[in-house]
């Protein structure tokens, strides 16, 4: 199953994302939260998300969704530490945080590949929320 | 010669669980409906929605499935009387909730 990287400034907000979407695949992916500088501090951190990466990691590929702004360029440092092989199978999604990871789960936990997953997480954008 | 014919069922529900077929609820259908070689479409009858795929959780949540909204489920394909039986099991449970 795809594994799933949470990348946000705010390590409380990638526990929430990581816990939020873990509801939804019912503990079957493999979901890491990589939030903050530390646990305290505000920012992002690329040796924190590589951790969360090679935990993420299996060949079924992993999708990084990312919050804004540096999370982005720490997370492409963060891929660059993987070896060149594993890098193949990592993907950085598009998506909004919340609503992409919980789509994503889902799609993972149903067998997707990758890219299904992703292009289900990213369509998450499009998502109507008020019917 | 033999001709198959493939069989179109069709079951129309009551969604009873308070927040309708969202978030975990959305997701159990999901889980559920995938787990059956079938092809399987869901429309919310209240709303007028055309028909979505039953596997698809962006399908789902697209069709704003609130309580006492009717759905109406079909399947065809092999396995598409025992899908409608699980399906309907799952609501019918209130998703185990």
């Amino acid at each position: 199953m795809v594994g799933i990287v949470i990348v946000s400034h705010s390590a409380k907000v990638a526990v929430g994302v990581k816990e939020m979407a873990e509801q939804m695949s019912q503990g079957r992916v493999t979901i890491a939260a990589a939030g903050g500088v530390d646990d305290e501090t505000m920012g992002t951190n690329a040796e924190r998300i590589f951790a969360a990466l090679q935990e993420a990691y299996s060949p079924d590929g992993v999708l990084m969704l990312m919050d804004l702004g540096s999370a982005v360029m720490s997370t492409q440092m963060a891929i660059e530490m993987m070896s060149e092989g594993q890098q193949k199978h990592i993907k950085m999604s598009e998506a909004p945080l919340v609503e992409g990871a919980i789509v994503a789960a889902v799609e993972s936990s149903l067998g997707r590949n990758l890219e299904e997953v992703n292009r289900a997480a990213e369509a998450a954008s499009k998502m109507r929320k008020i019917l | 010669m033999k001709t198959e014919t493939i069989e179109l069922l069709s079951t129309t529900l009551k969604i009873s669980n308070p927040v309708g077929l969202h978030a975990r609820p959305a997701a159990l259908f999901v889980q559920t409906a995938a787990q059956f070689e079938a092809n399987i479409r869901i429309r919310n009858i209240t709303r007028d929605t055309p028909f979505v795929d039953a596997k698809s959780i962006l399908g789902i949540m697209g069709i704003g499935v609130k309580q006492g909204h009717e759905v109406e489920i079909e399947a065809s394909g092999e396995d598409g009387e025992e899908a409608i039986k699980a399906l309907t099991e799952l609501i019918d449970n209130n998703f185990g909730e």
